[in-house]
């Protein structure tokens, strides 16, 4: 992301992230959707990649970011098209009729990519900037 | 009451914590929701006339607003919160990655009969082949998964009115005992995911609370045996389509010094839904065609009722307005049948938590030589959250 964008559309946000530290311009980078290497898929669109994390598809096993991280805040916007709210209604239908359990949370990107390295099966997101080869990206959203 | 009341405060509380794990491996989870219910009938009228009527036990003008435990509200009450306030509590063990067990029980402001008892909606076991598995396989007590809203009709989170049509959503039997087995699947490389699900059993219900209070007076009990039904559902995160049909032997009896008298004795009959939903960028549509046949020309029967509902609705922000009209019918004469348009607002104000206010203008345009429910204006508010 380039500075002069950043500092013409979110002063406020360039003004937050010097205070904090970051934060912010963490919240705004690129986000990787991850596989297990092992895993055939090779590219997908987020869209399907948004099936697995709204209990549409059991295919694969999403992994979470912890509950209030600006990047799962960022995933629910841009793939899965959703407010927090609605998301939450999703699984709430799912939970309470016996349709499923909602995905498993970790507590940073670190985890998760653990994770989905540890399970040939899991489907993960995490910063672009985070990915190694221990995981395998099929989709990066800008 | 009051007692309800605190439960609902206390599930309140306990929804800025969210999930409960009661054990330090996380395999056993305590869960909820709740919904904190309150409306009142502004106006109403019966066969043209606004002079007050009485219908089985209510003062009208009223409105039958859940017909599973017949909550309707009276105009000569005001506002009512005893109705149809609810808090629910699922518990659930996971004894390994694909074996589960789950229970669900609601305590509910009111349950004719019952009290305050919590009534168990959900006890099963679950379990996969293998943890990722596309097949799952469940044995207990469930609640059917008839028309769209049928098995989540008292989570009130998970949908944006403050209840589903009352006009789509009443039958007797809301349970089954048995088991059921779905397979999900994305559909090749599309973005396309679709769910294929059966079920069988059957329930039996003695002094049922919506043939007893609202049609019979006498205690009347309904069985529902030999179900055998199935859904296929698909969505690609936009469209949402589910194709429903169900098949059971009904019999509906009450009891006499002589014996059981019997309405109908293992009548088949047959329910079949459709539903189509979008959910796109801000915009919601919703629809659904229902219909329940109970037909034996030989016997006279033509028992046939017709279920229509369409809304659109509109998410900004924390704020979903919504229109709703929905409507019933029968076929034969006396017919009854019912239209009703709907103004809802959702306001997701706090995480786990909405606000929601609906208005609702209801005619009834049944042919009973009596008056029935009749025509009415409600206003509701429900306060609807998770824990």
């Amino acid at each position: 992301m380039d500075l002069q964008l950043l500092f013409t559309r979110r002063r406020l946000a360039l003004l937050l992230a010097a205070t904090l530290g970051g934060a912010t311009l963490t919240a705004r980078a690129e986000l990787a959707i991850i596989v297990n290497p092992q895993n055939p898929a090779t590219r997908m669109f987020p869209s399907q990649a948004a099936q697995f994390f709204l209990g549409g598809s059991v295919q694969f096993t999403p992994v979470e970011q912890p509950e209030n991280s600006p990047l799962r805040a960022e995933f629910c916007k841009k793939v899965l098209e959703k407010s927090p709210a609605q998301v939450e209604a999703i699984w709430s239908k799912i939970v309470f009729t016996a349709k499923g359990k909602p995905p498993k949370e970790y507590k940073s990107s670190a985890e998760v990519k653990k994770a989905v390295a540890d399970n040939v099966n899991a489907i993960g997101y995490i910063e672009k900037s985070a990915v190694d080869d221990t995981v395998k990206v099929v989709a990066i959203v800008p | 009451m009051k007692k309800t009341l605190i439960a609902m405060a206390l599930a309140a509380l306990a929804g800025l914590a969210g999930a409960t794990d009661l054990t330090d491996d996380g395999t056993l989870k305590l869960t909820g929701f709740y919904n904190l219910t309150g409306a009142r009938v502004l106006s109403g009228k019966a066969q043209g006339s606004g002079t007050p009527w009485d219908y089985m036990q209510w003062k009208c003008p009223c409105t039958v607003q859940n017909w599973e435990y017949a909550a309707v509200y009276e105009r000569s009450e005001g506002w009512q919160f005893n109705q149809e306030s609810s808090v629910g509590f699922q518990l659930k063990k996971e004894f390994s990655p694909t074996l589960s067990a789950t229970a669900q029980v609601l305590v509910r402001a009111h349950n004719p009969g019952h009290g305050l008892t919590p009534t168990l909606d959900w006890a099963y076991l679950t379990w996969q082949p293998s943890a990722d598995s596309a097949w799952t396989f469940q044995a207990g007590q469930f609640r059917i998964p008839l028309y769209y809203y049928s098995d989540y009709l008292y989570i009130g989170y998970a949908y944006p009115w403050v209840r589903p049509a009352p006009d789509v959503y009443g039958w007797p039997i809301y349970a089954y005992q048995g088991a059921n087995a779905s397979y999900r699947t994305q559909l090749g490389q599309s973005d396309w995911a679709a769910t294929f699900h059966m079920w069988a059993g059957g329930y039996t219900q003695h002094n049922d609370t919506y043939d007893t209070q609202i049609y019979y007076a006498t205690p009347t009990h309904e069985s529902w045996k030999s179900m055998v039904g199935g859904y296929v559902s698909a969505n690609n995160g936009i469209f949402d389509v589910r194709a429903m049909l169900m098949h059971y032997k009904d019999s509906t009896w009450q009891d006499s010094p002589a014996g059981k008298v019997f309405f109908v004795e293992d009548q088949s009959t047959r329910i079949a839904g459709l539903s189509a939903n979008v959910d796109y960028k801000n915009w919601l549509v919703k629809s659904e065609l229902d219909r329940y046949e109970q037909v034996d020309a030989g016997k006279g029967l033509n028992n046939v009722y017709k279920y229509a509902l369409v809304a659109v609705g509109y998410q900004y922000e924390a704020w979903t307005p919504m229109y709703t009209f929905s409507r019933y019918t029968t076929i034969n004469e006396p017919i009854e049948a019912r239209n009703t348009q709907y103004l809802s607002l959702r306001w997701d104000f706090r995480k786990n938590t909405a606000l929601k206010v609906q208005y609702d203008v209801s005619k009834d345009k049944s042919h009973y030589s009596y008056p029935f429910f009749g025509d009415s204006r409600l206003l509701s508010v429900s306060l609807q959250g998770l824990f």
